[in-house]
């Protein structure tokens, strides 16, 4: 806390930076074309998939009240969480990639934060106007007209908070029926409480804190350093072209290019000067090239001032196809060729995947018995999981011991996405085998699909 | 502001990560309270289950950004 009279060293110490609110100005060009394409796609994707159908269900339903996600075709069930695994492993290895190859790319163009920021300040644009209307009416005291702004804005602000939070929600639980249920107010407790705790963090998110997350919470800003080289793809200054700045450098040729205009600053959502060389608080978002650019336009000078360049290309001043040859270096080399190997091993091994899983447990309460005919008999329970949608049969065998079977029919039937437990009796002539402990083998094979088929090991117990 | 965040962030991630974790492997319906099986909705015990999880975590940091305030805070 300041306090007046405090040594200057606590002053320093102080754990409250008073935040000066950032109105950027909005800004046209090849850069932001390309942010905007990304919020339509991401947020298209996110608003509309859940509402896809697919075979009578949602196409994408995280349906964790059931335990089962389902993905287009697919159903995980929680045993599947390895390829819950090799998809972040997948994300991160890109973002690794992505990184050394151009920088904040997912920072300036794909994060949620940065996506609804933008979406957020389009409408404070749209409501409250440019920056220095903004400015002004900051600087302004409460008046109605200045109040009814701020409230129109909240109020678009909650209400696209909201239905963020909705369409959330709406992964997890079936939106239409969640919809529906919306208008006659019978949503759960619980569903209700995420949405409103999902939809107050998209509005304080990306009404209230904006760059404050990407300065003070995001891990990937502490540690993207560590992913750079001096190839890697960076917004930057010409220093040697705009320096010494100045406003007249127009009327004065022999100067640099930079005429000082501060354009780059004003158009930052974090505020920074990128004249200063690269910051931990750059997201890479190019604003400043789009606004430098336009100015570089006007005054007759060669865009590019500020530019996505490397330091190795400044340095040494490559040409640009003498900079993207060098993006082929071993470090981006390696990152693809693993990320490749990953997704297709993954890929192989979701085509492979068997719609099946059984587990199979010991019945513990009779280990051993002699039944009829002195045949010798275990008992087991066969958790039978049906991991596709359509109902099947289910053959069973076992194998291990000769003359090993099981009595009566042994075929199953097993509901779509659906898991049951059936006792199985296995039965061994007596004298076939000595006392002892035997392995066996369980034969699980869809009867009209034989490629649908698992086999599990147990043990056979003869007293 | 700043320790705020501190607090309640990490602990956020790191209490998400356990919460997913945790119930990947471990189904509500299957878990017990004081001896008796518990009767709420899994969408309740996942709900209670991350606030559990938050909370621990924001203890944790919160206690260690207590013991961070160096000599001189203390002092003082």
């Amino acid at each position: 806390m300041k306090t007046s009279g405090a040594p200057a060293d606590l002053v320093e110490q102080s754990l409250y930076e008073v935040r000066r609110t950032i109105h950027p100005r909005a800004v046209r060009g090849w850069f932001a074309a390309w942010r905007w394409a990304l919020v339509w796609a991401t947020q298209l994707v996110f608003y509309g998939t859940a509402w896809l159908q697919w075979n009578g269900r949602q196409v994408v339903l995280f349906d964790i009240a059931q335990r089962k996600f389902y993905i287009f075709g697919l159903v995980f069930w929680p045993q599947d969480i390895i390829y819950l695994t090799v998809l972040l492993i997948i994300s991160a290895l890109s973002l690794f990639l992505f990184t050394a190859v151009a920088g904040r790319l997912w920072c300036g163009y794909a994060c949620p934060q940065t996506v609804y920021t933008e979406i957020f300040m389009w409408l404070e644009q749209k409501i409250e106007g440019d920056r220095v209307a903004r400015l002004r009416l900051e600087a302004a005291p409460l008046s109605p007209r200045k109040f009814a702004l701020k409230a129109v804005k909240h109020g678009a602000w909650i209400a696209i908070g909201l239905w963020t939070g909705f369409t959330f929600v709406g992964y997890f639980t079936p939106i239409r029926e969640l919809w529906d249920a919306v208008w006659i107010a019978a949503t759960g407790p619980w569903e209700t409480f995420w949405v409103l705790f999902y939809g107050f963090a998209t509005y304080g998110n990306a009404g209230w804190m904006r760059e404050q997350v990407c300065k003070h919470m995001c891990p990937y800003a502490r540690f993207q350093s560590a992913m750079f080289d001096n190839d890697t793809l960076i917004i930057t200054y010409d220093r040697e072209r705009g320096e010494p700045r100045g406003k007249n450098a127009i009327s004065r040729p022999g100067k640099g290019h930079c005429v000082d205009c501060n354009i780059c600053v004003q158009v930052c959502p974090t505020g920074i000067d990128i004249r200063e060389g690269l910051q931990y608080e750059c997201i890479g978002c190019a604003a400043c090239i789009d606004g430098c650019d336009q100015v570089m336009e006007k005054v007759g000078f060669p865009k590019g001032l500020i530019r996505y360049s490397t330091i190795t290309a400044m340095e040494r001043k490559l040409t640009r196809a003498q900079m993207f040859a060098r993006a082929f270096r071993p470090r981006v080399l390696v990152y693809s060729a693993v990320l490749w190997i990953i997704i297709i091993s993954a890929g192989v091994a979701l085509w492979n995947r068997v719609p099946l899983k059984v587990d199979v447990i010991r019945d513990r309460a009779a280990i051993s018995r002699e039944v009829e005919g002195g045949m010798i008999e275990n008992v087991y329970r066969l958790q039978i999981m049906n991991t596709s949608e359509a109902p099947r049969a289910y053959r069973l065998s076992v194998s291990g011991i000769s003359g090993i079977r099981i009595p009566g029919e042994a075929v199953i039937e097993v509901e779509g996405a659906a898991s049951r437990m059936v006792p199985v009796k296995v039965r061994v002539a007596p004298g076939a085998v000595a006392a002892g402990t035997h392995r066996i083998e369980f034969g699980i094979e869809s009867t009209d699909d034989t490629s649908v088929a698992v086999r599990e090991k147990s043990v056979f117990i003869v007293r | 502001m700043k320790r705020t965040i501190w607090i309640l962030w990490p602990s956020f991630i790191v209490g998400g990560l356990g919460e997913v974790l945790f119930f990947t492997v471990f189904d509500p319906h299957e878990l017990y309270l004081f001896g008796e099986p518990s009767t709420l909705s899994r969408m309740a015990v996942y709900t209670i289950g991350f606030f559990l999880c938050w909370a621990f975590a924001a203890a944790s940091s919160a206690f260690t950004c207590f013991l961070q305030g160096g000599s001189r805070e203390i002092n003082r």
